[in-house]
């Protein structure tokens, strides 16, 4: 399996410079096959004690002038996949000199970019062959987990000014001056490297390591993802479990539900099975949440207050002031739909009637007046 | 409009001599002064309204003069809402006048549409009276109607009784009093309503354009400031009379192009413009619309318009949702027609529906004067804006909310965006290099991406892009790439919520074909513009305003054949292809003389 790097091509055929040679495993510089320590710039938690063995895939990343780079994957000690690397050199070239960069890549079992390290004694440069300082490899990394950034989609030429009204400054790779709106996300005076690095991070590598992931997967790796504390794995797992395996594991589910981003929240109201619905004891970790989710996770569980049992419906009831217009109407609505409301409830509706701060008091009032 | 306003009110205190009272629509006054008319709510809070949109400095009081036919004590309600409800004193401030006399009670502070009690006041027989609406913050303090009555009952605030209350004051007919019939009656002026408008004026066609704003264009316009994306595909001569510029959006350029547009859509001599006239209504007997009513914006004017064909390029699929045309609304799961990316997953097409869309952006700018510049302080909008700075507003200024319907609950959008402008400039405006700062303009439209979407014979989806499939009636083109927006608060909750991003897919040409521009139940009902038959992903792509533009034209000129012929649109897919098409080709070239 072999993912060749179009671009490089494009750009060093455009520029007209010596070729470094194709079609030739590169030899890995490192020669490490034992990782025990965190990448320098990484995006994930590396816990102490943590050995990693390097074990060959099939998936090379070829770049035309320097060959084919290997992507291996790191493995735990019980041989279960924890991230993906490569040794990468490329070539970096200006005003027909050319270097190379040599960089070493991470991606997690998911083909999302993990870190990167660079390679003592042969550091990052910029297009003055000034070395990269901490804030540009940092600057590199930041761009580098923007997986939807303003490289994306644009050849190398589209990212600098046009040569007649460019001045041969804060380039490293092509004559024009760097893009005013690409300036912000670039390390300044290192474009090329900037755009070679993300392109090699974000290209079909990715979906060739998670289909390798994918071709590994286990039932233990799906729930040692879920217990993980990344978004990528933890969404990976909740797409995956069925119904059961939810119930088996709703307490963890609900742990994510609380501490997760809004979209993960809203896949998962989205996606808890209907005998969630049906249970209070399922669904009540979830209610607990409420008025510290999101305004959109808080939506879609009002869509399931009809099930909801009396104690959640008092419980909301002391949260009105959290709850959006449309949020309000609905839970009103549901509670003159069921009638005879609690004495905490009513107690709780009056109170929020005459608050001072709240926006939507008037809404609570005309319910209680019978308006609504 | 004088004349109308006290006309209107010798009709009322005429029928309605007994409970002697009158209703003036604020909508209708002599002189609005510095307050616009905002007709965008209509279909929720019940009649375009009168609003102080002065982006932070006082607008010019608006008049009307209204002559009361019998003496007596008249208790005054406004129709208003403080459309910022909290601890803070309401936004939108304003006060009543009636000739020298300013009421005490200060107005625009009742949370959500209904009516304020602004007092008492002595009235002689056939006396003339003038009233005026002071604005006191110049934030969009907003009067929808003002009942002077001898009762002492408030008048009704629930949406239906409103409705036949009004009707019962008014008098007003259930049938408008005037009729207009046409070849083809296109509603909604945005550049896919212009376009069909020009095709099929071109073909001979006498055409009505039903607009409800006073400028064409539609997202394009000056009021609202996007440019126009995509190619021209079939239609380059038509969509060059109305497209615009690649200014950046929200640009004053805007104008320039906005002319350009005006001009050439009035030199059709045979499409009829009616602008600032708002369709409320459409009927359809036998899956076929008879006809659609409108209404004036300030007048109150009403008009049918009948005709054997028409096309909803209204963008919300007004005509097609009052006459029972299939629609969709949200995003459907990736399941349906197969539109998964995995590489963004829930972001581009979830595992199940839901009702979420892409949001609507409000434009603005500001500019840097010679001296410095005040902004008062907006507590009001400070929860929404939290610590954002900004002194411009381009598209990624966009809302969209789970909770949110972009059709219903529009004014609420827009506010929301309002909030979030005025405070982020509040914000930026605390940096002393933006001390000369002032707010140039503030779109008070919102600018709509996603919303009904009628249901044709096609429902085009990612799959005819990736595909790349040829459809035999390929009449629009597009080459420009696939983006779906999301906000960007999804990801990480400190980001503001009024902020999107989007996912760009880069796509082949692809196509787009008729069968996707005509609804599926109702016979005799086009459809152009982000209305379109099209799923959530389908939309990504082609709902910017040129690829629009395309699917006007190409409706305009398929029902001029659908005259030609006597026949209905889905006729012309099975029976006239091969004249459609050729048709196509043949206007590429103009024959029609304008004036």
């Amino acid at each position: 399996m072999r993912i060749t790097i179009g671009v490089i091509t494009l750009f060093i055929t455009t520029m007209g410079l010596a070729q470094f040679g194709t079609q030739k495993v590169v030899p890995n510089i490192l020669g490490d096959s034992i990782f025990n320590e965190s990448p320098e710039f990484f995006t994930m938690e590396w816990k102490k004690g943590t050995t990693l063995t390097k074990l060959e895939t099939d998936i090379y990343i070829d770049i035309d002038s320097t060959g084919l780079q290997s992507v291996n994957m790191l493995v735990d000690e019980k041989g279960l996949p924890v991230l993906y690397n490569s040794n990468i050199s490329a070539p970096v070239c200006a005003d027909g000199e050319c270097r190379l960069m040599e960089i070493r890549l991470y991606w997690n079992i998911l083909g999302r970019y993990a870190g990167f390290d660079w390679i003592k004694g042969l550091p990052l440069t910029k297009h003055d062959h000034d070395e990269f300082l901490e804030a540009d490899y940092l600057k590199l990394h930041q761009l580098l987990i923007d997986d939807n950034s303003i490289l994306k989609r644009r050849e190398i030429e589209d990212l600098v000014e046009t040569p007649k009204d460019s001045i041969m400054a804060d380039v490293d790779g092509i004559s024009g001056a760097t893009k005013e709106e690409v300036k912000e996300s670039v390390v300044s005076g290192a474009l090329y490297s900037c755009y070679i690095a993300w392109n090699l991070v974000h290209g079909e590598v990715k979906s060739e390591i998670m289909n390798h992931t994918l071709s590994l997967m286990s039932y233990e790796m799906v729930i040692g993802m879920l217990y993980s504390n990344n978004v990528d794995y933890q969404f990976f797992a909740l797409n995956t479990l069925n119904e059961y395996q939810y119930e088996d594991h709703y307490i963890r589910v609900a742990e994510i539900f609380k501490t997760g981003i809004p979209l993960v929240r809203t896949f998962i109201v989205k996606s808890l099975p209907r005998s969630f619905w049906k249970s209070d004891e399922l669904q009540k970790p979830f209610w607990e949440c409420f008025s510290i989710i999101d305004v959109n996770s808080r939506s879609l569980m009002l869509d399931h207050l009809e099930k909801a049992s009396e104690s959640v419906i008092e419980s909301i009831s002391a949260e009105l002031q959290i709850m959006t217009k449309n949020q309000l109407k609905k839970y009103l609505q549901d509670l003159k739909e069921r009638g005879n409301l609690s004495a905490v409830t009513m107690i709780n509706l009056e109170v929020f009637a005459i608050s001072e701060n709240a926006t939507f008091v008037y809404l609570v009032k005309e319910f209680l007046e019978g308006k609504n | 409009m004088k004349l109308f306003a006290s006309l209107f009110c010798i009709l009322l205190v005429n029928l309605y001599a007994v409970s002697q009272d009158v209703l003036i629509e604020a909508e209708s006054f002599d002189d609005p002064g510095g307050w616009v008319v905002d007709p965008q709510f209509v279909d929720q809070m019940g009649s375009p309204y009168l609003m102080a949109h002065g982006m932070g400095e006082i607008v010019r009081n608006a008049r009307t003069k209204v002559e009361f036919h019998k003496k007596g004590k008249y208790n005054i309600w406004i129709r208003t809402m403080n459309w910022a409800p909290g601890s803070w004193e309401a936004p939108g401030r304003f006060k009543l006048k009636i000739d020298d006399s300013v009421l005490e009670k200060t107005l625009g502070t009742r949370p959500d549409w209904g009516w304020e009690y602004a007092g008492k006041t002595k009235i002689k027989k056939n006396k003339k009276v003038e009233i005026e609406l002071i604005d006191l913050t110049g934030f969009n303090g907003r009067c929808d109607a003002i009942y002077f009555t001898t009762s002492n009952k408030e008048p009704p605030s629930g949406p239906n009784n409103l409705t036949s209350w009004r009707k019962s004051v008014t008098g007003e007919p259930n049938t408008p009093e005037l009729t207009k019939t046409y070849d083809l009656v296109v509603v909604g002026g945005g550049i896919a309503g212009c376009a069909a408008s020009i095709a099929a004026a071109e073909q001979g066609l006498k055409v009505a354009l039903i607009h409800d704003r006073p400028v064409l264009g539609g997202n394009a316009s000056s009021e609202i400031r996007v440019h126009t994306l995509g190619i021209y595909g079939n239609f380059e001569r038509i969509l060059k009379m109305l497209d615009t510029e690649h200014y950046p959006n929200g640009s004053p350029e805007a104008q320039l192009d906005q002319n350009k547009r005006d001009k050439n859509v009035k030199s059709y001599d045979n499409i009829d413009l009616y602008l600032n006239w708002k369709a409320y209504d459409a009927i359809a007997e036998d899956y076929t619309v008879k006809f659609v009513d409108a209404r004036h914006t300030s007048t109150g004017e009403r008009m049918r318009f009948n005709a054997p064909y028409f096309v909803d390029s209204t963008g919300d699929g007004w005509i097609g949702f009052w006459v029972g045309a299939e629609f969709s609304y949200g995003r459907e799961s990736a399941d349906t027609y197969g539109e998964s990316w995995e590489e963004w997953g829930e972001l581009w097409s979830p595992k199940k529906p839901d009702n979420v869309v892409m949001g609507s952006s409000v434009l603005w700018r500001s500019r840097e004067m010679e001296t410095r510049q005040e902004f008062p302080k907006v507590p009001w909008a400070m929860a929404i804006a939290k610590n954002h700075e900004a002194v411009n507003g381009e598209w990624q200024w966009e809302f969209s909310r789970n909770d949110l319907n972009q059709i219903d609950d529009a004014e609420e959008i827009r506010d929301h965006m309002l909030k979030a402008i005025y405070g982020s400039f509040y914000n930026a405006k605390k940096n002393s290099e933006n001390e000369n700062r002032k707010l140039e303009w503030v779109s008070y439209l919102v600018g709509k991406r996603e919303s009904r979407r009628l249901v044709g014979d096609h429902i085009f989806t990612f799959n005819d892009v990736l595909e790349n499939r040829k459809f035999p009636d390929a009449v629009v083109i597009e080459e420009r790439e696939i983006d779906v927006h999301y906000q960007t608060v999804l990801q990480d909750e400190n980001n503001p919520d009024f902020i999107s991003e989007a996912i760009f897919y880069k796509t082949p040409q692809y196509y787009i074909p008729y069968r996707s521009l005509y609804s599926k139940n109702i016979d005799n009902l086009f459809m152009a513009g982000r209305n379109f038959s099209c799923s959530h992903v389908g939309l990504g792509g082609p709902r910017v305003m040129r690829t629009t533009g395309q699917m006007g034209a190409a409706v305009g000129l398929a029902a001029s054949l659908c005259k030609k012929y006597d026949v209905n649109p889905r006729e012309i897919y099975t029976s006239y292809l091969k004249d459609y098409l050729e048709l196509i080709e043949i206007q590429k070239i103009e024959k029609t003389q304008r004036n």
